[in-house]
């Protein structure tokens, strides 16, 4: 075993880990002969911590474990349960998937504005790449029928008037969003998402708006889709692009 | 029995940082996690080794994973014959000091699907190879060269991006234009 192969099989192993191979015995073997090679392996290791360090960092949405644990307690059912008649067992798989987001009929509970909007607003907030890019609103309604996400809605006039640069399909708990952006011009943009009317609760046909952070939104109701734009400025700004100023 | 808050306690965060490095959208990385405790709700009764429930979340969440990434076309996991271990170039120390969440992450993000995955699964430090194996239902080899082989691209990703301060600087132009 030569040097080069040596530091290969020491990369991917720590100098505690126990040798339960042959190949990582010689490794090690000829490192404990070799100060050049111990210290090249000792520098390695040093860097993978920094690296996982690093990675252990990446933050967690604050509300994540709130969303998960404020759900039903399925797991407490013990196997025997799981022997009662059938039509208990369906309508435990109905709550559960009512609560975990995946029904998709009429019982499933709807999620604040608040919260949606904060997602929404969260996910922009940061440049994120587009599914889609384009200027053609033909081919993003295309795209975003194509992936399943909301398609063919109403678009606002003012908002139509302007040159859309893409689109991306998102999820929030559990449903597609469609997320159209367009040119405001300044190099600034807007962000129209639009979901399933049932995913959100409470929305009306009159635009509810308000700040999140350095954003303003618009939020409303319109056939079957809830809408929520969003646009770095004032109320103003939003109210415009939906035809409400 | 298994407890569902303390289940959730223990690897929910591990989740969605394996769920982030695979989706790269934090919506998509909390619906990954919300999903595969979901699943747990349904099947991990049948889980009769209580030792296997972190193979079994993270084997779930990656499957999950792959099942929409296989609906829309994009992503296809080919196992590749090529076992070879390569020797991956050392950081500068400078660059290692550098080295911030957001920049591994970003790192990791310019990696193909295929090494990212068990090399973040490599990174958390809590799943031996065989588990990795397990996770990614690919053979152990496999698993050793696709870590090597990531291992050597993150580095190189890590460097570029920490020493060349225009790409940076495009970067934040591209988040400005954005917003």
């Amino acid at each position: 075993m030569d040097r080069r192969e040596a530091r290969s099989i020491l990369s991917l192993h720590r100098a505690d880990e126990p040798v339960n191979d042959e190949r990582l015995a010689q490794a090690k073997e000829l490192a404990a002969k070799d100060p050049e090679l111990a210290r090249w392996w000792a520098e390695d290791q040093e860097i993978d911590d920094a690296i996982a360090t690093q990675l252990a960092a990446v933050s967690v949405p604050a509300d994540l474990k709130a969303r998960l644990t404020s759900r039903a307690k399925p797991l407490a059912t013990p196997q025997s349960r799981w022997r009662r008649p059938a039509l208990l067992a369906v309508a435990a798989i109905v709550v559960l998937a009512v609560f975990f987001g995946l029904w998709k009929g009429p019982l499933k509970p709807a999620a604040s504005l608040a919260d949606y909007r904060a997602e929404m607003v969260r996910f922009f907030s940061v440049w994120q790449p587009l599914d889609l890019e384009t200027n053609n609103l033909t081919d993003i309604n295309r795209f975003l029928a194509k992936s399943g996400a909301p398609s063919g809605f109403d678009i606002p006039q003012p908002l139509r008037d302007l040159e859309p640069v893409g689109c991306t399909k998102l999820r929030f708990r559990g449903e597609d969003v469609a997320v159209i952006c367009f040119k405001r011009g300044n190099g600034k943009l807007a962000h129209l998402f639009v979901i399933n009317r049932k995913a959100i609760h409470g929305l009306g046909p009159s635009p509810n708006f308000a700040n999140q952070g350095n954003w303003a939104t618009a939020a409303w109701a319109r056939g079957d889709c809830d809408y929520l734009l969003t646009v770095q400025g004032d109320q103003r700004e939003a109210a415009k692009l939906i035809g409400n100023s | 029995m298994i407890d569902f808050n303390g289940l959730v306690d223990s690897f929910y965060t591990a989740l969605y940082r394996f769920a982030l490095s695979l989706s790269r959208r934090e919506s998509d990385a909390a619906d990954l996690v919300q999903q595969t405790f979901y699943i747990w709700a349904l099947k991990g009764h049948q889980l009769r080794d209580e030792s296997k429930v972190k193979t079994w979340l993270f084997m779930t969440l990656y499957r999950e994973f792959l099942a929409r990434r296989r609906h829309d076309d994009r992503f296809i996991d080919l196992i590749d014959g090529d076992t070879r271990l390569i020797d991956a170039p050392h950081l500068s120390p400078a660059a290692v000091d550098a080295l911030d969440a957001a920049t591994v992450q970003e790192a990791l993000h310019q990696l193909d699907a295929r090494y990212r995955a068990p090399l973040t699964l490599f990174y958390m430090q809590q799943h031996s190879y065989r588990e990795i194996a397990d996770i990614l239902s690919i053979p152990l080899g496999t698993v050793m060269s696709r870590i090597s082989r990531g291992k050597a691209e993150l580095r190189k990703a890590l460097e570029n991006s920490i020493e060349y301060d225009a790409r940076k600087v495009v970067h934040m132009e591209r988040r400005q234009v954005h917003g």
